[in-house]
């Protein structure tokens, strides 16, 4: 079996899912992709494991903190 | 004009409400401005500046708290810890703003403000024995950086675990990598830098930032991938001392 782009895709699997190929090595990939499903398969557990870190890592600050936060600003302001 | 600005308010303050205030009091000393975030009308009366630079930097800055109070909970690993670096961040932010050029990116900046602090303040209680030298160990010394998973259905298989575990274990995965790997996952993956963006960030060279997001991802997945298996959630159709049972593929 002749290596009709795997190779490629998959050793620049990480760099396409961040955006970080230039146009016309993100469209190799892309147009790789189209027609390989098990690069296809391995770029949507990169995907999934992406969104997985995004959901995770939602979060907001404690209510009190802005407040604080604020506090301290204008009371370095006024010491200036 | 003034007595509004020194009344304490009740209400928690917003943004916006500031921002209203000082374009108020430096339309009353100067000609109409057209927006309160408009840094050129700082040319007026010292306090007026004063008040108009401290609305711009909380209209501008104040909004990254969630992200970065996000990533200081991944940096510091507890809540009092990562409130206290969100804080003493954006003082030294407010007193470095005149250096900030607007126009530039504030985010990627404050990102760089808050991992300084990180090291400078809390790293050094928390280091763990081998991180500093942690990118020149060998993938097997790290642990199971090879890929456990193979094969087609596997990957299918693996992804529909992945985006089925809870947070905890998404979070507990984190915490276990070791913490540049972590870094570069969480700037990459959470807040979408680049990899240039990223090494000046972690002030670190760009292929360095590659391979703690490689080798941090691999780690990450493969934890996951292990957590799945041990809670029954299916990831391997392949596995031979797993029987098929299990996952959405019933017969
Ligand atoms: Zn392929």
């Amino acid at each position: 079996m002749t290596d009709c782009g795997c190779e490629k895709a998959k050793a620049e699997l990480e760099e396409y899912l961040h955006n970080e190929l230039a146009k016309a090595d993100a469209a190799d990939i892309a147009e790789h992709m189209a027609h390989c499903e098990d690069c296809t398969r391995e770029a949507h557990v990169g995907t999934v494991l992406t969104q997985a870190v995004q959901r995770a890592c939602r979060e907001t600050a404690p209510s009190d903190l802005r407040d604080q936060v604020l506090a301290r600003l204008r009371e370095v302001q006024s010491t200036h | 004009m003034s007595v509004v600005l020194d009344r304490p308010s009740v209400n928690t303050p917003v943004i916006h409400e500031a921002g209203k205030v000082s374009f108020a009091l430096m339309s009353n000393s100067k000609d109409d401005t057209t927006a309160p975030a408009d840094i050129e009308t700082a040319e007026a009366e010292p306090e007026a500046r004063a008040v108009d630079v401290r609305s711009l930097f909380e209209e501008q800055a104040i909004p990254f708290m969630d992200q970065l109070y996000a990533a200081g909970l991944r940096m510091t690993r507890n809540p009092a810890d990562a409130a206290d670096l969100v804080q003493e961040t954006f003082v030294k932010a407010f007193a470095a703003f005149g250096q900030f050029q607007q126009g530039t990116n504030l985010k990627a900046w404050l990102y760089r403000i808050l991992t300084n602090t990180f090291i400078n303040n809390y790293r050094k209680k928390q280091r763990d024995p081998y991180q500093g030298t942690i990118d020149e160990l060998e993938d097997w010394q790290l642990g199971g950086a090879e890929s456990v998973t193979q094969g087609r259905s596997t990957r299918s298989a693996e992804a529909e675990a992945i985006d089925h575990l809870p947070d905890s274990a998404v979070k507990d995965a984190l915490q276990a990598i070791p913490e540049d790997f972590r870094m570069a996952v969480y700037f990459a993956d959470v807040e979408g830098f680049s990899y240039q963006e990223i090494a000046d960030i972690m002030k670190s060279p760009v292929g360095t930032v590659m391979s703690r997001l490689h080798r941090g991802r691999r780690m990450l997945r493969d934890l996951l991938s292990e957590y799945a298996l041990e809670r029954g959630i299916n990831t391997s159709g392949t596995r031979a001392n797993q029987p098929a049972t299990t996952g959405s593929k019933k017969k």
